[in-house]
């Protein structure tokens, strides 16, 4: 089976659990190994208006959980809609707006499909421009070497977690690629559809598996990716 | 007096409560693809291609090598994108429409 190893912060059995212990050391850790100056991470914080008190009200994960319990669903704002998309790109490229959470997805007539996606928590976002290298159905996640080190319900999976619904990688993968290497990021969907709009991962872009689906059945293999991201720890292909 | 007086604060109250009616109605909601915002109010993500595109153009550079590192908001129709053009930072200037302004290196 091919490796799938995979940058991600969630752990089978462990979901929801936040890891704060550390992370701006291994973000710094991440910097030095990158030969990057200080990291300029921007922690943005995000609101959402709320149809019923018509008030805007911050969006964090205890209110995503709570939200997605109530309504089984994401907030409008991240669900899957066409809007106007003014661009030079051609159909078929991904765009990536990591301070919005919005992954789009241009069509012709200047119009894009956005989904709603959850993105590289504090230290762990990156931007650039990439490409779709490979894609996967019901992926194999592979933890890294370091998570089965630290964390005893990742060990288990050390040579693999087959594909399923409780797989971190969801239904779809998308391997990004910066010319013929693979970058270890991955677009992705996830057992975990509330943490959509907000900053989780370690660097991968996760949507809800019915997205990634949808995604994943209108792009090319060698389709441009483009990710925004303001205060990037990271720059790739560029 | 005293009655004039009990008959004007429910009028004033009706007033303001009409008021604020009014304004409310007049504050209408987002469009569902507007319902989510953050704080950093960089511009929206077809803006800064189209400055990353404009900044191709004007530099020659591959587009593939032009990247959008930041942006903000300058005025409620205007906005600034920082630009990586192959390793020359550029700046760009453009209105909510997506008319470049002006590009040149910062």
């Amino acid at each position: 089976m091919t490796d799938q190893r995979m940058h991600d912060s969630v752990s089978p059995g462990r979901r929801g659990s936040r890891r704060l212990t550390g992370k701006r050391l291994v973000a710094g850790m991440l910097a030095a190994v990158f030969g990057l100056g200080a990291i300029a991470a921007i922690a943005a914080e995000t609101q959402v208006f709320d149809p019923k008190t018509r008030e805007w009200v911050s969006y964090d994960r205890k209110k995503a959980l709570k939200y997605y319990a109530r309504n089984n669903q994401v907030p409008e704002a991240f669900r899957r809609q066409i809007v106007p998309f003014r661009t030079a790109e051609k159909p078929g490229t991904i765009i990536i707006d990591g301070n919005m959470h919005y992954l789009y997805l241009v069509q012709p007539g200047h119009k894009a499909i956005r989904y709603g996606i959850g993105v590289g928590r504090e230290g762990f976002g990156w931007a650039g421009i990439v490409r779709v290298g490979r894609t996967a159905e019901w992926p194999t996640w592979t933890p890294p070497a370091e998570m089965v080190a630290r964390d005893p319900s990742a060990r288990p999976w050390a040579n693999g977690m087959p594909g399923g619904p409780d797989n971190p990688l969801g239904a779809r993968a998308l391997y990004l690629y910066e010319g013929d290497r693979d970058t270890i990021y991955r677009i992705h969907g996830t057992p975990e559809p509330w943490t959509i709009g907000l900053d989780v991962s370690s660097g991968c872009i996760r949507m809800n598996n019915d997205d990634i689906v949808d995604l994943h059945s209108r792009i090319d293999v060698g389709a441009k990716v483009i990710v925004l991201m303001q205060g990037a720890a990271l720059y790739k292909g560029v | 007096m005293n009655a004039m007086n009990s008959l004007r604060l429910p009028a004033a109250a009706a007033i303001a409560l009409s008021a604020a009616a009014f304004l409310g109605g007049c504050v209408s909601d987002p469009e569902p693809d507007q319902m989510a915002r953050t704080n950093l109010k960089t511009a929206p993500a077809d803006l800064q291609l189209l400055c990353a595109n404009a900044a191709a153009t004007s530099t020659g550079v591959e587009d593939t090598k032009v990247l959008p590192l930041r942006s903000r908001q300058l005025d409620s129709g205007t906005y600034q994108v920082d630009l990586d053009a192959g390793g020359t930072m550029m700046s760009c200037i453009i209105d909510g429409e997506g008319n470049v302004q002006s590009v040149q290196p910062s």
